[in-house]
């Protein structure tokens, strides 16, 4: 059974179809890219999913479960994390509360030794914990957004658009990180559609709210009419 | 007798009443938008519960600080289900609503309050009984009552233990999160419109120690007391910086401090209008 599961999704937003009729799916411990141009569809996909914006029809179903009726507080204490485009962060609370943020939805007595798991990865984190996460760089604020996501121990991640904005060599660092997090499934969303085909299995390529084409990775990157439009 | 000291003692107790209900408003602002102009009259039901349930009790033979005790008790509990209930029926259906509509919806609420209250209490000055036995402490040339004491500690605890509870604990953390961010709030588990009830009924039990206070203090309730003192609370917290909590308290005294000084030394040149409602 795959772990998402998304059938015929449509979403309407602000009167607009963004969304119109989509299947995509993700196995565990896949690493899947969703590219496509601004304005595709991607994010409303996303947001679709953790239920901020109400699908008008389809299904989505997490392990089997349709989540695509739960409260959008829900998604979080079954395994479900963004890292949002833009990062989201909570920039007048410290670095350490967002941290604490992405743990809100767990109970358990690790919360303290995953934080400072999450220091180890990103040791610039740890020396500006007491911070306003506002006052960070945008590296920065990219790796307490990815932090914070992975506080809540997800099984599902979701990124959008994690190298916006970023200096190459932070492009780098965090993409970097994402690949160390062996074993966890994520839907990479990217404009750069070259580095997250690179490190995905597979890919979908979405175009004014359809997917057009859907592979391996390796498969799109080599494909003439990807190339074109999106590797330049 | 010592004018300044004493008007400064005067100030400072009647801006710790505005200090507490311009928490509410500040606390409410912050984490949606909304100025909530029902919360002054949520401190007047705070008083009418508090003067309905001492008078109740004043036949029974329990000592004073008990039946004071209970009827502050009283306050705030009525007044956290009137919160509650307000946010739920009221402004929740607005959610998403262009900004304009719970405002409009607050001046109703507002209304709605003040006539059930004066259906219920009367159109009459309804005399507040005495919650402490009327003994003054002179302080360099001044005067310092037992009533005025207890307003500045009780405000002192509640503001201290609100500061705790949102810089400190979980709950002020995703308090502070939901204000800055609702949607993202939401993705890390939040249930926004939980932590705007919340928000209610912290704001609420504030008004209604502040409303117990200030009856106690003037020794006065009445139906459309919520009215000025919220207008006032609301300057308050627009002082402080509206949805800033130290700025909410500071504004309070401040403005506590400035109608005290101008009832004391300009009383002649603005004819009364900075003096206090009573």
């Amino acid at each position: 059974m795959n772990l998402l599961e998304i059938s015929d999704l449509h979403v309407s937003y602000d009167g607009i179809k963004a969304v119109k009729g989509i299947d995509l799916s993700l196995a565990s411990g896949e690493i899947v890219a969703l590219i496509g141009a601004n304005g595709a569809g991607k994010t409303t996909t996303l947001k679709a999913i953790c239920g901020i914006v109400r699908a008008r029809s389809g299904k989505i179903l997490f392990e089997g479960e349709d989540i695509g009726v739960l409260p959008p507080h829900g998604l979080a204490s079954r395994g479900i994390a963004l890292v949002p485009e833009g990062r989201g962060l909570f920039g007048r609370s410290s670095v350490e509360e967002n941290l604490e943020m992405g743990a809100y939805s767990r109970s358990d007595t690790e919360i303290a030794h995953d934080l400072e798991k999450i220091y180890t990865l990103f040791p610039r984190l740890k020396e500006r914990r007491k911070q306003a996460a506002g006052t960070l760089s945008g590296g920065e604020q990219q790796m307490a957004s990815l932090g914070r996501a992975l506080m809540s121990r997800p099984r599902l991640l979701f990124l959008d658009e994690p190298s916006m904005g970023l200096a190459p060599i932070m492009v780098q660092k965090i993409f970097e990180t994402i690949r160390s997090l062996e074993g966890m499934t994520i839907l990479l969303v990217e404009q750069n559609a070259k580095i997250a085909l690179s490190m995905s299995q597979r890919g979908y390529v979405m175009e004014s709210g359809k997917i057009t084409l859907a592979g391996a990775s390796g498969a799109l990157l080599e494909n003439p009419l990807v190339r074109a439009a999106y590797l330049g | 007798m010592d004018i300044f000291l004493q008007q400064l003692i005067n100030g400072i107790v009647l801006g710790s009443i505005y200090s507490l209900v311009a928490l509410g408003y500040t606390l409410v602002y912050g984490i949606m938008g909304l100025i909530n102009f029902a919360h002054g009259d949520i401190v007047m039901v705070g008083a009418m519960v508090a003067f309905t349930v001492i008078h109740l009790l004043s036949g029974s033979g329990l000592p004073m600080f008990l039946i004071a005790g209970i009827g502050i008790l009283a306050a705030i509990l009525v007044c956290m289900a009137v919160g509650y209930l307000i946010e739920k029926v009221a402004y929740r259906p607005l959610r998403g609503a262009p900004r304009l509509a719970p405002l409009i919806t607050a001046i109703g609420v507002s209304m709605l309050l003040q006539n059930l209250a004066m259906m219920i209490w009367g159109r009459g000055y309804l005399s507040f009984p005495a919650l402490l036995p009327a003994i003054s402490i002179p302080v360099a040339g001044a005067g310092i009552s037992a009533v005025q004491i207890l307003i500045v500690c009780a405000s002192a605890a509640m503001m201290s233990g609100l500061s705790f509870l949102v810089k400190k604990t979980k709950l002020g953390n995703a308090m502070r999160a939901t204000a800055q961010n609702r949607e993202v709030a939401t993705l890390m588990g939040v249930n926004a419109n939980a932590i705007i009830s919340i928000t209610f009924i912290i704001g609420s039990a504030l008004a209604a120690v502040a409303g117990v206070m200030v009856s106690a203090y003037y020794g006065v309730a009445h139906y459309d007391m919520g009215f000025i003192l919220g207008l006032k609370a609301f300057t308050a917290a627009v002082l402080g910086g509206i949805g800033n909590i130290e700025g909410a308290m500071l504004g309070g005294l401040l403005l506590g401090i400035i109608e005290s000084m101008g009832a004391g030394y300009l009383g002649a040149i603005t004819g009364g209008v900075m003096g206090s409602n009573y």
